[in-house]
């Protein structure tokens, strides 16, 4: 049987940054709680097509689904690999400490 | 129509692709290898080979050709440069093409393995104009290894400096 | 150490400008991502999970005060302020922008430094014995060798385009700190029965999805052959090698499918057809090299040193690193030593710009201007006078560089990981803290003796897990993080590869598995016996048994 259809939002990398972005059905946010929400595989469909353009392709590298659900009202990835893309940092103190409060 | 080049600039191509078993026409024709060449004029003859062909099989080939075309199916697939390495060191000293979609970042290296010229599909000549395939040819002037056609080798520049 | 030339430099350069050039036509649209993703592989930069990475090369792991600081420089100015070291002698940076990049690698070309060949299917960074030049046991130096590589490596017209990546690891010593047993080539120098040094060829090893030991392709190649016969061996691959699955690309699935003995008759039929003098360097060219890296002007010192034996017994903390990270230099009164880059709780590998420019000024002032970078991920200064080691640690302890742990529990090696890389199936470095947290005690530590733990968040094996004496893989398991033990793993002379366990554990349940393990062993071992030699001699079960008694 396959697996029920759960909410998905589109997310890539920035090209000249890197940088995780989200797709809020206008632009490219890096806050994935901007990130508009499809319930429908169909609107899921319809939207990464849209975004198959030579203009998307030439500020984003790699644009794919990722299921969420919601958290106090916005999307949150369900996957641990996704949610520490959305974190935006590794799971762990990662900073050297003089650079704790730059990166704040 | 696919775009066709050596190191002085975009050619003509004269040649014919022929599909396995097609009639012969009367100007210069490029057999599907092993192609039934017997007895054609070398000057109008030539061959495509795939890239898991063995070169050791064409060297029969040398004197009744004087086009070898090397397929690469994608840029990623390098087997074509040891190919024409091999095919050169074999003693071949015709026409060496590289066909497919090759990038004009890997020209240098095609032109050091031996080929003269490269023939690429439309859609990648468009975004790769002619300038930017002249460009790549002298990113790099120099190399290291010995035996490879084209740049100033370093090896043979230390020992020019050493007096040897 | 060896310095560019004239040449060395403008190639370096000109391949800065090419690779400015190639981003340039990406953010135009005369590359897309599909074309510009291999050219900018084979220049070292990924796109992770959160950022670019630029994997930036330190040839046979051997480097200078100036390039470590510039490391120091790169990490403040175009990144977060640290680094993070490779199991592959390279340094990682972890979110440049792409734009920074061309400056960055012109930067590393003030130092004598480059990109080129760190990642792409083409022939990566030479590694070789970070010792390499100071052991005891060595039959030559091994960076000269590694330089003609190097070079003769960099940009191959013919090589650049492989099935997949080719990693080369050469050791000039009888102990093999250099791994070269899981390399696709391993070079080891030898002497023949003549005298003369020449190279033993040893193909087909590696780690990663299917692990394999290297076999011996030549038992003796004359020096003067080296460059034709690497040719013949990576033409016959680049022809004959799988590219029909990524998995099965590499050189070891081509020795495995055809048999070494079939590989190596392909490899001498292509190598009597080259054409060996058009292809060798000649033996000035080797010689050129291996002068710049002649054993530096080592004053003569008595063995004994009355300044370090003082500190000895004044400095227990001091004493007890020299002992756990001190190894025996050939020169009277000198000492090779580790610098671990494995404090108790810290990220394996990491170093921030300060103590990159710390390890600069240890290496100008104390090692006769020489850093190695291990691939356990340290630091060796290989060049430390006794009497200036009491100096060397002070200065070291003020950045937390001083942690005595290298072989222990503790030095655990851990690829980035799922808190990084965009391939990974789960996280490594968090794993390795909470396991390093618990080993913390200095005397505990002491007790466990040599334990070498090693972790790959995943298939690919980064973290060379096995040929970890205990090697942790860490898997998804629809959709959660889930770990497979392997035992009794080694990477040196007599390597093995681990053997799995049995069924995964969670996240949360590794660290107690690893204390349970090493429980095991502490109850089984005979006196003076380590961890590997007490699971050589038991074998698997008693430590199943303790993993898996209450779940049965």
């Amino acid at each position: 049987m396959a697996r029920a259809f759960r909410p998905v939002v589109l997310t890539a990398n920035d090209l000249v940054e890197g940088d995780v972005v989200w797709w809020t059905g206008a632009v490219w946010s890096r806050d994935v709680s901007d990130a508009e929400v499809f319930d429908t595989p169909e609107a899921a469909e319809a939207a990464e097509a849209a975004l198959n353009t030579p203009e998307h392709a030439a500020c984003t590298v790699g644009i794919v689904r990722v299921e969420v659900e919601m958290r106090d009202g916005a999307p949150f990835p369900t996957l641990r690999r996704e949610q520490i893309r959305a974190e935006r940092r590794p799971t762990f103190d990662y900073l050297p400490t003089s650079k704790v409060s730059e990166a704040a | 129509m696919p775009t066709l080049r050596d190191i002085t600039g975009i050619l003509e191509d004269a040649w014919t692709r022929l599909d396995e078993g097609a009639d012969a026409p009367a100007g210069p024709a490029i057999y599907p290898f092993p192609g039934d060449v017997a007895g054609n004029d070398p000057a109008l003859t030539g061959i495509h080979i795939a890239n898991d062909v063995d070169p050791e099989s064409v060297v029969p080939m040398f004197d009744r050709v004087s086009l070898i075309s090397v397929a690469f199916p994608a840029f990623t697939d390098g087997r074509g440069f040891s190919i024409g390495r091999r095919l050169r060191e074999a003693g071949y000293t015709g026409r060496l093409r590289a066909t497919g979609p090759v990038l004009a970042d890997q020209f240098r290296y095609l032109l050091e393995c031996g080929f003269d010229e490269v023939e690429v599909p439309d859609a990648l000549a468009a975004r790769q104009p002619q300038e930017q395939w002249e460009r790549a040819a002298d990113a790099v002037t120099l190399n290291y290894q010995r035996g490879y056609a084209g740049r100033r080798n370093i090896l043979e520049a230390r020992r020019e400096a050493r007096g040897v | 150490m060896y310095s560019y030339d004239e040449f060395d430099e403008r190639f370096v350069r000109e391949r800065v400008a090419q690779f400015r050039d190639q981003v340039a036509r990406r953010l135009d649209g005369s590359l897309t991502e599909e074309e510009f993703r291999p050219l900018r592989l084979m220049n070292g930069l990924y796109l992770q999970l959160h950022a670019y990475m630029l994997r930036i090369a330190i040839p046979y792991g051997s480097m200078n005060g100036r390039q470590m600081r510039m490391l120091g420089t790169i990490a403040e100015k175009w990144d977060r302020g640290y680094g993070h070291f490779t199991t592959r002698q390279n340094i990682q940076f972890n979110w440049p922008k792409l734009k920074d990049i061309p400056d960055i690698l012109d930067a590393l070309a003030d130092v004598g430094m480059h990109a080129i060949q760190t990642s792409g299917n083409c022939i990566r960074n030479t590694t070789s014995d970070p010792f390499s030049g100071v052991a005891t046991d060595e039959i030559e130096d091994p960076r000269a060798t590694c330089e003609l590589i190097r070079q003769w490596s960099s940009l191959h017209p013919e090589f650049t385009f492989l099935g997949r990546k080719f990693k080369i690891a050469v050791t000039g010593a009888s102990s093999d700190r250099a791994a070269i047993r899981v390399h696709d080539i391993g070079i080891e120098i030898v002497k023949n029965e003549a005298g003369e040094t020449g190279y033993r060829i040893l193909v087909g090893g590696g780690l990663g999805r299917t692990p394999m030991i290297g076999k011996e392709l030549r038992a003796f190649l004359p020096r003067e052959e080296l460059l034709p016969y690497l040719e013949a061996c990576l033409r016959v691959y680049n022809m004959h090698g799988r590219r029909d699955n990524k998995y099965k690309a590499r050189i070891k699935i081509l020795v495995h499918e055809l048999g070494i003995d079939t590989y190596r008759e392909h490899v001498e039929a292509e190598y009597a057809r080259i054409d060996r003098s058009n292809t060798a360097a000649d033996m000035a060219e080797f010689a050129r090299i291996a002068e710049q890296f002649a054993p530096p002007a080592y004053p003569e010192l008595p063995e004994q040193s009355a300044i370090f034996e003082r500190a000895l017994k004044a400095h227990p903390d001091f004493a007890h690193w020299v002992e756990q990270n001190g190894f025996a230099h050939r020169v009277p009164g000198f000492m090779a030593v580790t610098v671990s880059l494995k404090p108790v709780g810290g990220a394996p590998g990491d170093a921030t710009s300060e103590q990159l420019r710390v390890l600069a000024e240890a290496a100008e002032q104390y090692s006769m201007d020489e850093l190695r970078i291990t691939h356990e991920q340290n630091v060796v200064l290989p060049n430390v006078k006794k009497d200036e080691l009491f100096a060397l640690w002070t200065l070291l302890k003020s950045q937390g560089l001083d942690a005595p742990n290298k072989g222990l529990v503790t030095d655990i090696i851990a690829c980035p990981g799922l808190d990084y890389c965009a391939l990974a199936t789960a996280r490594s470095i968090p794993v390795a803290q909470e396991i390093s947290k618990r080993f913390s005690d200095p005397a505990r530590m002491a007790d466990i003796g040599p334990l070498a733990i090693k972790i790959s968040g995943c298939i690919n094996a980064c973290g060379h897990h096995h040929v970890g004496h205990i090697g942790i893989l860490g898997l998804d398991k629809a959709g959660v993080e889930s770990y497979q033990i392997t035992l009794g793993g080694d990477p040196a002379n007599d390597a093995s590869l681990g053997e799995r366990t049995g069924p995964g554990f969670s996240y949360d349940q590794v660290p107690g598995v690893i204390e349970t393990l090493v429980e095991t062993y502490l109850g089984l071992r005979e006196p003076r016996e380590t961890f590997l030699q007490t699971y050589r001699r038991v074998g698997m079960a008693p430590f199943k048994e303790a993993l898996y008694a209450d779940a049965a």
